[in-house]
């Protein structure tokens, strides 16, 4: 039987199939035991085994058979799915479709099967599946795989390493670039502007491939939110917002804790018994809401409840009984009063409880977000309720950044901050207070907050930055002013941690080397600011 | 008068195989179905002389037709059509009914020497 004319056909059919394979075995990576998803495979698997065994495709119709025997086990419960059983199905399914390409490009389907073939063999009796090394011809077809997250577990310290390679890359870039400052050579320009391209194209590539919604974090918060209130006996809903957001996973793994000790808190403290909302005239059930927003290259996630709010008077009062003074709490700004509940050991719930501890929770959430580069904000409204803001950003290590300098010192301010840079006289900027946009902003000299000496200039640089930790909301931006000397370029730094004991640095959230090998802090701009203008370390 | 025939199979691939096959052997094809609900509403529409039912297809599978159709009572015969390892259900299909059985992959003889001794 002359079965070449059913080609066309088999390759329609057999794409079809595979791509329902990937829907499939993506689908399961959510739900590793939904029966109607094995069951489709099952029968993907079956059809394209039937199919090849006609057609002659051996390694294509071995493979399929072998798939279909574990899916078969899978689906009658004879085996439980497990990651490692997805990963192998993952790691055939790019063979497969190699195979196919070949069949259609008419090339031998000479491509050995036989390690794939004793993984499915060995996942079928229940033995963790040895990941054999793909072939040389998978791997060339295998881009798209690098989504998954259970590729991902064993790519990811690939792409660490990768991530860290560009980022010596970019190190390399921004010496070539202070080169061509000084070159007049249009060509050496142009080659190290596409360098430039090329070397931003790569990262954008490897920094997507990290990439993962904040829906696969948020997808267990419901089942926690309704956890919490059974035991506490509130009536609590629970909503979100914007979780298609996608973070770096890094990030996005560094977020897990912050949010559950903020939820933890909201539910605990925050929100009232059911008596007390209803004399209250309060809605039931209570509301915790997450929302995120982007802004730029950073995300901000804000998390609601609408509950009592924070107590300001019992606050002060911890405040002063953990040490701090009366007076220097009676003079602070609200922000930076709310800001205590993140002292370690400050909390103004009256009674210790399973769920939240006494204060436990908010040091924590405070220490990891500032370890990501991101910054902690809170809004409470008396009996209305709290807003706890995260302000992240999305992916790690590259940060876009101006260089500025001021008496002969070099820092870089976060793009993401600036809202304009104006060049002024200096007597424009002696009474600290600026007009911009028709309002008064207060502007603190950056030499004056790090005790730098500068000379004598006619003109400075203004950088009016918003230094509120939340832009989607409310949409207000609080303004000021940092003076500097001068500003050049802008830059993506590739920004690394402060490791202790430089990690007291406040006003500094990080620290990268520029071309010529000098290190330059990443501003903490809310931090100085606030600071400056409220003359002490929050 | 040539006999009348129904395909049930989810892949066009194995039904048009199928249908070239028994076209050249002077049967004539009736109708097709891509599973085992839509062959069971055919066979009685379409009145065929023969079903040949693929074991594995979404919504009914073919052992699953064969046992409504074979509870039909109509003058049929049923012949059933899958791939090694499924002999098991072949024969349940046998005992509820099925008059034979065709094992991928497929070929004219195999084809038509099922048919031929059934009918």
């Amino acid at each position: 039987m002359d079965v070449s004319k059913y080609k066309a056909l088999y390759l329609q059919e057999t794409g079809e199939h595979l791509s329902g394979i990937e829907t499939g075995l993506l689908s399961l990576e959510q739900n590793p035991g939904d029966s109607f998803v094995l069951d489709n495979l099952f029968r993907h698997y079956h059809s394209i085994k039937g199919m090849s065994a006609s057609m002659g495709y051996e390694p294509m119709m071995l493979l399929a058979h072998a798939e279909e025997d574990l899916l078969d086990k899978l689906r009658s419960g004879a085996l439980a799915n497990s990651e490692e059983i997805t990963t192998v199905l993952l790691k055939c399914l790019d063979t497969m479709k190699t195979l196919a390409e070949r069949v259609r490009a008419d090339e031998p389907l000479d491509i050995d099967v036989s390690a794939l073939l004793a993984s499915l063999k060995a996942a079928a009796v229940g033995q963790a599946a040895r990941m054999p090394p793909a072939p040389a011809a998978a791997l060339a077809s295998g881009g798209q795989g690098l989504k998954l997250s259970s590729v991902m577990k064993v790519e990811g310290r690939l792409f660490d390493e990768l991530l860290a390679t560009v980022g010596d890359l970019f190190m390399t870039l921004s010496s070539f670039k202070t080169l061509t400052h000084g070159s007049r050579s249009v060509e050496f320009k142009n080659g190290v502007h596409q360098l430039g391209k090329t070397v931003n194209s790569l990262h954008d590539t490897i920094i997507f491939a990290r990439m993962l919604p904040l829906e696969d974090l948020a997808a267990g918060l419901p089942r926690l939110v309704r956890d919490l209130a059974k035991e506490t006996g509130k009536e609590v809903s629970f909503t979100t917002e914007g979780m298609d957001i996608s973070l770096d996973r890094t990030i996005l793994e560094g977020l897990g804790s912050p949010l559950v000790h903020i939820i933890r808190n909201a539910i605990d403290h925050g929100i009232e018994q059911t008596e007390e909302r209803k004399k209250a005239g309060k809605p039931l059930p209570a509301v915790i809401s997450i929302k995120a927003v982007t802004r730029k290259d950073r995300v901000v996630i804000e998390v609601s409840d609408d509950g009592r709010g924070i107590d300001r008077e019992r606050l002060k009062a911890k405040a002063v009984s953990r040490g701090i003074s009366a007076e220097k709490v009676e003079s602070m700004a609200d922000r930076e009063l709310l800001k205590l509940i993140c002292l370690p050991g400050l909390s103004t719930a009256e009674t210790v409880t399973s769920i939240s501890g006494r204060g436990v929770g908010m040091d924590v959430v405070k220490e990891a977000v500032e370890s990501f580069g991101g910054s902690l904000e809170i809004e409470s409204k008396r009996y209305l309720g709290t807003k706890i803001i995260m302000e992240m950003p999305r992916t790690s290590s590259i940060t876009k950044a101006l260089l500025v300098e001021t008496g002969g010192e070099q820092f870089l301010v976060p793009i993401s901050r600036i809202e304009k840079v104006i060049e002024l006289e200096t007597k424009e900027l002696e009474t600290g207070l600026y007009e911009y946009a028709g309002t008064q902003i207060p502007v603190v000299s950056l030499a004056a907050a790090f005790g730098i000496k500068t000379e004598s200039r006619l003109r400075r640089t203004l950088i009016v930055l918003d230094i509120k930790g939340t832009y989607g909301s409310a949409g207000e931006k609080i303004l000021a002013g940092l003076v500097v000397d001068d500003f050049s370029d802008e830059i993506d730094a590739y920004v690394k941690p402060l490791l202790p004991p430089i990690s007291k640095l406040r006003e500094a959230s990080g620290i990268t080397v520029l071309g010529d090998g000098r290190p330059v802090f990443l501003l903490d701009v809310p931090q100085i600011i606030s600071k400056t203008l409220t003359g002490r370390n929050p | 008068m040539p006999k009348k025939v129904l395909i049930a199979d989810d892949t066009e691939f194995f039904r048009t195989a199928l249908r070239d096959i028994l076209l050249g052997a002077g049967y004539t094809v009736v109708g097709e179905a891509a599973n085992g609900a839509e062959a069971l509403d055919m066979a009685v529409e379409l009145k065929p002389d023969l079903v040949i039912l693929d074991v594995v297809m979404p919504v009914k599978n073919g052992l699953e037709a064969a046992k409504a159709i074979s509870a039909l009572n109509l003058p049929l015969k049923i012949v059933m059509c899958t791939s090694l390892g499924y002999e098991p259900i072949v024969e349940e299909a046998i005992r509820s009914g099925a008059s034979g059985y065709i094992i991928k992959p497929l070929s004219e003889a195999k084809v038509l020497n099922t048919l031929n001794s059934i009918i």
